[in-house]
């Protein structure tokens, strides 16, 4: 039982946002006068400060890989996949060129000078790393040699937009004119996106040994040291604490996101219930 | 004169009607989760087109509410848990109608090729007697 003062504690990625807020929404239906505490983070940023000592209950990133590389088994024992998603090309109606921009001419489109584009921090956001990924990718499916370090030196710096939600809002107010999001971000910002190739954007298992071949050194778990992360399909997961207090509400909230109504939701939102 | 010109995705027959037939079978096969069915299925040799997660995981749980198949989530011991899904014994009479279906269409298609070539036959014939008048 949960006391009055108390709340249960949620970390999750910012790109689940609308999905923990129509989550808890049911939630709390049937579970009257419960307390929650919400953190929408980045996902990497999110695991470390796990790491760090921060104590949450429930912990729903937006890539499945940071369970094993940094939480698994010490705080978290298990964790289940619930969503997928893929990376597209976001933009709005005011965005330079976006009469013009197509799947097959993007990176013409964006590589002309008058056009910005941005990306998140990749040493933050799981959405940061991807978008390297799906950049090293392009390189090879396109067959354009050094197409990858040319998009690099071409983007927006990613500390300007180093989160999800700098970089979502940032082109919502137009203040870019493309960027590299999850679909379903631009799905529930109701902004028009381009699809990219499945065989670059992260989103199909059938292509999961070519996307193994992209790599991004961050930052890891050791403060100073780096380590190599590889392409792989995009795929959100969910675990509990080791160390929640509550357990059973935990694993409640768990097979809510996990079930039925969790897929409409995901659904909903513009995500791949799993 | 006109030109008709059809293009081959107008021929195609849509991945959304065969795919469940495919999942049905490969499922038989042996139970699987999501991510494993997309990479068999897009490994087959019966595959109608690449197969992508969306369509594959929006059938599955079309599948799962029509009680074709089961699913539970299954802890890896080592990676991540996912929903594992298992034919049931609907799911077999289903494959078994699907399986008729295409023996059916199949001999429909072989006949309609026969046909077809002993109409371009009679084609060649008629235009060798056009040519040798």
């Amino acid at each position: 039982m949960i006391g009055s003062q108390e709340s249960l504690r949620i970390i999750y990625a910012a790109a689940l946002q609308q999905v923990m807020e129509k989550c808890l929404e049911h939630f709390s239906e049937q579970n009257s006068g419960l307390k929650f505490e919400l953190k929408g983070v980045g996902s990497r940023e999110g695991a470390k400060r796990l790491l760090a000592g921060e104590k949450y209950d429930i912990i729903a990133l937006a890539d499945q890989a940071l369970f094993a590389e940094l939480l698994v088994p010490d705080l978290v024992e298990n964790y289940l996949v619930f969503a997928a998603d893929q990376i597209v090309i976001g933009y709005n109606h005011s965005s330079r060129g976006s009469k013009e921009i197509t799947p097959e001419n993007w990176v013409d489109m964006l590589l002309k000078p008058q056009v910005s584009f941005a990306r998140s921090d990749h040493h933050l956001v799981p959405r940061g790393y991807r978008t390297l990924m799906v950049w090293q990718l392009a390189e090879k499916f396109y067959s354009r040699p050094g197409l990858y370090s040319t998009l690099e030196a071409a983007c927006i710096p990613y500390s300007t937009y180093p989160k999800s939600l700098d970089l979502s809002s940032a082109l919502f107010k137009g203040k870019v004119d493309y960027a590299f999001l999850y679909s379903s971000e631009a799905i529930q910002l109701g902004l028009p996106y381009i699809a990219l190739p499945s065989k670059i954007n992260l989103s199909n298992p059938a292509y999961a040994n070519f996307y193994d071949q992209a790599s991004v050194t961050v930052e890891s778990k050791i403060p100073g040291k780096n380590v190599i992360i590889h392409g792989n399909p995009i795929e959100f997961a969910i675990g509990l604490s080791k160390n929640s207090q509550y357990p059973e509400l935990a694993q409640s909230f768990a097979d809510l996101l996990t079930g039925p109504e969790g897929s409409s939701i995901l659904d909903e939102c513009g995500l791949i219930p799993c | 004169m006109n030109e008709v010109k059809v293009s081959e995705s107008e021929l195609t027959i849509p991945i959304e009607r065969s795919i469940q037939a495919e999942l049905l079978l490969l499922l038989g096969q042996k139970p699987s989760h999501g991510y494993e069915l997309i990479q068999r299925l897009n490994e087959a040799d019966f595959k109608s087109g690449e197969a992508d997660a969306a369509t594959v995981y929006r059938n599955l749980r079309r599948m799962d509410k029509d009680g074709l198949i089961k699913s539970h989530w299954e802890v890896g011991e080592s990676g991540p848990g996912r929903r594992l899904y298992k034919l049931t014994s609907l799911g077999e009479e289903s494959l078994k109608v699907w399986a008729r279906y295409i023996a059916q269409q199949k001999a429909k298609l072989e006949n309609f090729i026969q046909a077809y070539f002993q109409f371009e036959e009679s084609l060649t014939e008629r235009e060798d007697g056009v040519n040798l008048t």
